[in-house]
Order: structure tokens, then C-alpha cells, then sequence
């Protein structure tokens, strides 16, 4: 039942069970939420970081964050590294191949606005929100797995509160 | 064979080639006298029995101010060596020849310095970009007097 | 009948591949499923740390080559520490000396272990990946009592190091060691014997002493093809000279060697691990050396160490009373890994390009800098 007291939903008993009455919305984007799946767009350093997150000790899985290898079949860049300016494009991209809805954290400070290399650089992107929409920031050189975990957490409350008149 | 039997031998056998420099700490550091010599010299090294230096650890170029600098590092795996040379170029004649046929790996190493530095390697097998965007079109970014309109400097504090 | 027409396709791989290890592309040209040629697109990841350097203080360039080799960061603090030292003559003390010792093996052990659990992900394992990482948390956690960070340490600093260990930390560290070997045999126990991992890595990627050394190859690379030539061993920097280790080497330079030499070498880091916590002496942990007022003399010298991928090299020149460097050149190990790539590869598959870029351990940012 843990699902239903976290939903607006109507639960009218009939003999052998009952029927569940809720909106569309929210359904769809409790689910959502609930299994954001993240391509595998590591670059930098947070790339280790997000490697430690998803392996033993900080168990990514658990938020049912599972990491796929095509932009097609996921819902969520985690731009993790250094995005220089030969990469841009690619990431604009692989940003334009995922499906509707689609979101991006921007993990670390290279991603958030240039971080040690926004001075005396010719080569790095200073910030990737002028490539791609981000949804949510995570500052950090590189971020913890604990940070990126709460940017998650973040992220998913945020798609918890979206309609599906918002997918654009 | 240590340091100072290495600077020995190398000076008595290369005198017309190469004299020692100064400014070169740790490891015996040489002048090239003339950049035509380059190739031959890096052969040489190789092949000589007492010497084999049979890997280029890095080879780079220098922006100074006043001139560009070529530096070499090179080691012996076999015989446990290591010396280093450079020698100067003047902007308006930056130009030499490559060692790709003495030591394979020196390819990436060339093209990085023409990338970044606009030395031009004579006998290059791929001079391409690589390290910048394929549609780079702001020169030569190592070069001290280099600049770009969204490049911007560390605050001196 | 007509007579058949084949032709040759090309294939793109990557910059954003799993299992390049980075953002490496690939151009393969192919004939049916054999390679005949590999063209690695490199610059993904440049990030013109070189130019960084010239603008920065000497010790103001230590953040910045954090991250220059972000598996073994202590090495590119301590490749750079090591060259103005030399520049500048500055002594360091005994105990600073050791403990960058541990700092360094522990470092190398970390790393071979993301290159183990990414190796094994590469060839379709994926418990040695989860066994891995459980093990560097462990040493991420020594790292993090120590310096505060668990990636870019900013630990060793020129004339030292920046501060004591803590009193856990020896207890932590021995903790450790004692029972790292029998990790090792479980990793061993999951892969050395397996069948798809050998048949996956033996007589893939074969590398000769000849093309290893024309190529600038270095570290378990260049001693999986059976020559026996470790910087701490043969061009002693730091105090390495003081500590009894093996250089483990292998003979056929294929995938399954160099897989050898890094399972091994594992061990060996422990082992001097354990040698230099024995000896760690008490006393200073840092020369009189004021990073502010810092001015190098006149001179340039290269200087290098062995990290875990290999030879790892600053190029500095300075001149004289300038707080800055003139020029700063990073040499990282994989720039010529990658570079002997494509004839490692010709002849071989597609699917053996990822065991040959996984078994050489390349990673992107030491490439481009």
C-alpha cells in the first residue's frame, strides 16, 4: 500500500479487492520519478565519482537509477566531467536523441559554470546550460556520492511535480 | 654510467654538434648547435651501443617570449640513460624536421607542437588537428601572445 | 556467376562509447569483421592545462594538475612537487618522504583497481567491478581522513606534504593490508582462470619489446611485453631505493599479461606499503617553503616517476625571480599507449579493440591534457 498513501488517489473497495482512482499525472510521473534511468555520459573526474556511486558502497540502484548505454532508452544525462568545446556538440546530440521527458544534472564544476578551468583556458565550455537545458546542479570538484545522490533526490521531486501538458 | 661520464662521453663524441647548458638541472642538459642536425643526431644516439637511447620520452615546443624552443627528453631503456637537448627557432623560420623515423612515438608529440604552436614539422607523415575543435579557427593557442575574445586571464590578486 | 564486390566501410566508435574509458573515438575502417585500420580521435577532453600552468604560481599549479591524471592524483602532485624541488634544491624531510610513499603506493593500488572493475565491465563481468570498488573505498576512506578529499588530494605539496596523518590512520591503514592480499586471490579466483577471460585476452593485442619501446611505452605495459624497467627501481626518485619489492614482468605482451603484471604489481604496492609504515619515522613533515613568496631560478629540467599507468613526466622551465613558469609540459603515460593502439588492433575485431584499450589502461585525460 505504500504506493497509494504517496498518491492522491481514490480507493473504493469492491468484495476481492478494490478499485484505485487517480489522475493520470500522477501516476505517470510517480513512475517516472521512480526509475530514471541515466545515460552512461561520463568524461572527467565526476565520471569516477559517478562510477564509486554506482558500484558497491553507495549502491545507485537503490533510487532505481540503472545506467544505459543509449540515449534512446534513457531519461537522464549526468554530464559528469569537463565539457570542452569539441564535446558540446556531441552532447547537444546525444541530449536531441533521448525521448520526451528528458532531463540533465550538471555534476561538478566544470559542468556548472567552468570550475577550475573557467580562467586562462581556450578550450573548456564555461557551463553546459548554454548547450543543453539543466534541470539540476550539483557544484563540486568533483561532488561526493552523497551530493550526487541528493541531486538526484532533487531531481526526482521536481518530476514528481511535473504534468504531462509540460512535456514539451 | 653516470651523469657525468654521460655529459663526457656525449660532449667528447658530439663536440661539433652540441655544447652543455646552464640552465639545465638534474639530468645533463645540451644545445643544439644547428637545427638541420636534428634527425641525424637522434640516430645517431639510437644506434651508438654505448648510448641506445631507444625511447623519446617527450618532445615539446616552448613559446619564450623572444624565440620558440624545441625540447627533447630522451632515455635508454637498456643501458638505464637519460639526457635531454633543445635547441631555439626563430618565429619567422619555425620549422623542423621530424624524428617520426627514429622513434614512432614522436608523431603525436609533433603534432601536438604544430597544433598549438604553429612549428611546422618538415616530413610529417598526418599534420591534422586533433587536440582542438575540427573548426578551430583562432590560431595557435600556446603561443605566449595568443589571444581570443571570450579567453580570459586569472586576475592577478 | 558475377564475381563478388566487397569493399571496405568505416566505422565511428565512440567519443561517447562505455567502454572507451573516457571520451576516446575510434575511426576503424573495416574488411567484413577484421579492422585493417584504427584512427584515434583524440582532444575530447582538452582542457589546456598547460596553458593553465603558465598563468598560475608554482604552488598554485598543484590543484590544477589534480587534475591532470585524476586515477592517481597523488603522482601528478608529486611529479610536479619532484621537479621544483629539483629546480630549487629544496630538501624534503624523512617522514614527508615517507608518507608520500604510502600515499603513492596506496594511489597506485586504487587505481589498478578502477582499471580491474572497468576491465572486467569492458569483457562483460560485472562482480570483479562491484569487488573493486568496494576495496578503493576503503582506501578512499584513508585518503579522506587524511586530506579531506576522495579524488583531487592536493596532498603532496613542494617541500612536503600538506599535513600529518591521523593517529587512525596507521591502525586503518594495517587494517588494510592485512587482509588486501586475500582480496586479491578473490579477484584472481573470479577471473585469472576464467575461460571467456582468457579466451577474451590471450593473444589479443600482442605488443613486442621493439614496437613497445619505439612508441614510448612505459610502465606494465612495457613489462607485460618482458622488459624489466620500473622508474622505482632503475631511476630511484623519492625513497624508493629503501624498500624490497619485485618488478613483476610477462613474456608475450598480449592482453592477458599486462592483465598479469597489474594483478601482481597490486600485491608488490602493498608490500612496500607495509615496508614504509614499519619505518615511518617521526619529525617535520614539510620544508620551510612559503608558497606565496615562492620564486624558481633560472632552469628546466624534465623530471618523471612511475604511476600506475606508466611514465609520468613534467617538462618545467622557469626563469629567474618569476613566481610563474615559463612553460609547463605534462607528459601522461597513455598519450603513447593510445598511440601504439591502432597496430595493436589491426587484424583483430571489434569487440577487441575494448579488451586491448581496457588491458592497456587508458584513460582520457592524461591524452589530452
Amino acid at each position: 500500500m505504500g504506493i497509494i498513501k504517496k498518491l492522491p488517489v481514490y480507493l473504493e473497495k469492491i468484495p476481492g479487492g478494490g478499485i484505485v482512482t487517480t489522475s493520470l499525472d500522477s501516476i505517470f510521473s510517480y513512475s517516472q520519478a521512480s526509475s530514471l534511468w541515466y545515460l552512461l555520459f561520463g568524461t572527467a573526474c565526476c565520471a569516477i565519482e559517478l562510477m564509486a556511486t554506482g558500484a558497491s558502497r553507495y549502491d545507485f540502484d537503490r533510487l532505481g537509477m540503472i545506467f544505459r548505454a543509449s540515449p534512446r532508452q534513457s531519461d537522464l544525462i549526468i554530464a559528469a566531467g569537463t565539457i570542452t568545446k569539441k564535446m558540446g556538440p556531441r552532447l547537444r546530440l546525444l541530449y536531441d536523441q533521448m525521448a520526451e521527458p528528458r532531463y540533465v544534472i550538471a555534476m561538478g564544476g566544470c559542468t556548472v559554470g567552468g570550475g577550475p578551468f573557467y580562467y586562462d583556458s581556450y578550450a573548456v565550455e564555461k557551463g553546459i546550460d548554454h548547450i543543453v537545458p539543466v534541470d539540476v546542479y550539483i557544484p563540486g570538484c568533483p561532488p561526493r556520492p552523497e551530493s550526487l545522490l541528493e541531486g538526484c533526490l532533487t531531481l526526482q521531486k521536481k518530476v514528481k511535480t511535473l504534468k504531462i501538458q509540460d512535456w514539451s | 654510467m653516470n651523469r657525468e661520464e654521460l655529459a663526457k662521453y656525449l660532449l667528447d663524441k658530439f663536440s661539433d654538434k652540441i655544447e652543455p647548458l646552464e640552465t639545465g638541472k638534474a639530468e645533463p642538459f645540451f644545445l643544439l648547435k644547428k637545427p638541420e642536425d636534428l634527425v641525424e643526431f637522434c640516430r645517431t644516439v639510437r644506434d651508438d651501443a654505448t648510448l641506445r637511447m631507444d625511447f623519446l620520452c617527450m618532445m615539446c615546443g616552448v613559446d619564450t617570449g623572444e624565440n620558440f624552443e624545441v625540447v627533447y627528453s630522451l632515455a635508454s631503456i637498456k643501458n638505464r640513460l637519460r639526457f635531454d637537448f633543445k635547441f631555439p627557432l626563430p618565429y619567422d623560420k619555425a620549422e623542423i624536421d621530424s624524428v617520426q623515423e627514429v622513434w614512432a612515438g614522436a608523431n603525436w608529440f609533433e603534432r601536438e607542437t604544430w597544433e598549438l604552436y604553429g612549428i611546422n614539422i618538415r616530413n610529417h607523415d598526418s599534420l591534422k588537428r586533433f587536440l582542438l575543435p575540427d573548426n578551430w579557427d583562432q590560431g595557435f593557442p600556446m603561443r605566449k601572445n595568443w589571444d581570443a575574445p571570450d579567453f580570459k586571464r586569472m586576475p592577478e590578486v | 556467376m558475377a564475381e563478388l564486390r566487397t569493399e571496405e566501410f568505416v566505422v565511428n566508435m565512440g567519443p561517447h562509447h562505455p567502454s572507451t574509458h573516457g571520451v576516446c573515438r575510434f575511426v576503424l575502417t573495416m574488411d567484413g569483421e577484421k579492422i585493417i585500420k584504427a584512427e584515434p580521435v583524440i582532444g575530447y577532453l582538452h582542457r589546456a592545462l598547460e596553458k593553465i600552468c603558465e598563468n598560475r604560481t608554482y604552488s598554485q599549479c598543484i590543484p590544477v594538475l589534480d587534475r591532470f591524471e585524476y586515477c592517481t592524483s597523488m603522482s601528478c602532485n608529486q611529479v610536479f612537487s619532484l621537479a621544483v624541488e629539483k629546480l630549487a634544491g629544496i630538501q624534503v624531510p624523512e617522514r614527508a618522504e615517507y608518507l608520500r610513499v604510502i600515499m603513492l603506493e596506496f594511489n597506485r593500488i586504487a587505481s589498478h583497481l578502477i582499471w580491474l572493475g572497468t576491465t572486467s565491465l569492458d569483457l562483460g563481468a560485472l562482480t570483479p567491478f562491484l569487488y573493486a570498488f568496494r576495496e578503493r573505498e576503503m582506501i578512499l576512506d584513508l585518503f579522506e581522513m587524511t586530506c579531506g578529499q576522495r579524488l583531487t588530494y592536493n596532498y603532496i605539496r613542494i617541500g612536503g606534504v600538506a599535513r600529518d596523518i591521523p593517529s587512525q590512520f596507521v591502525p586503518m591503514a594495517k587494517q588494510f593490508l592485512a587482509t588486501f592480499d586475500h582480496k586479491v586471490d578473490d579477484y584472481e579466483r573470479v577471473l585469472t582462470e576464467n575461460p571467456i577471460f582468457m579466451a577474451r585476452n590471450q593473444n589479443i593485442g600482442v605488443m613486442s619489446p621493439e614496437l613497445a619501446l619505439a612508441y614510448g611505452v612505459s610502465g606494465p605495459n612495457l613489462r607485460g611485453s618482458g622488459i624489466k624497467f620500473d622508474l622505482r627501481k632503475d631511476d630511484p626518485y623519492s625513497i624508493y631505493d629503501r624498500f624490497k619489492f619485485n618488478i613483476p614482468t610477462g613474456q608475450n605482451g598480449d592482453c592477458y599479461d599486462r592483465y598479469m603484471v597489474r594483478i601482481r604489481e597490486m600485491r608488490e604496492s602493498a608490500k612496500i606499503v607495509r615496508q614504509a609504515l614499519e619505518q615511518l619515522p617521526e619529525g617535520e613533515i614539510s620544508a620551510k617553503f612559503s608558497p606565496i613568496t615562492f620564486k624558481a631560478p633560472a632552469g628546466e629540467l624534465y623530471s618523471r616517476i612511475e604511476n600506475s599507468r606508466g611514465e609520468m613526466g613534467v617538462y618545467l622551465q622557469s626563469r629567474d625571480k618569476e613566481k610563474k613558469p615559463l612553460r609547463v609540459k605534462l607528459r601522461g603515460s597513455s598519450y603513447n599507449h593510445l598511440q601504439v593502439m591502432p597496430e595493436l588492433v589491426r587484424g583483430h575485431l571489434i569487440a577487441d579493440v575494448v579488451a586491448v584499450m581496457a588491458s592497456m589502461d587508458i584513460i582520457m585525460p592524461d591524452v589530452d591534457r
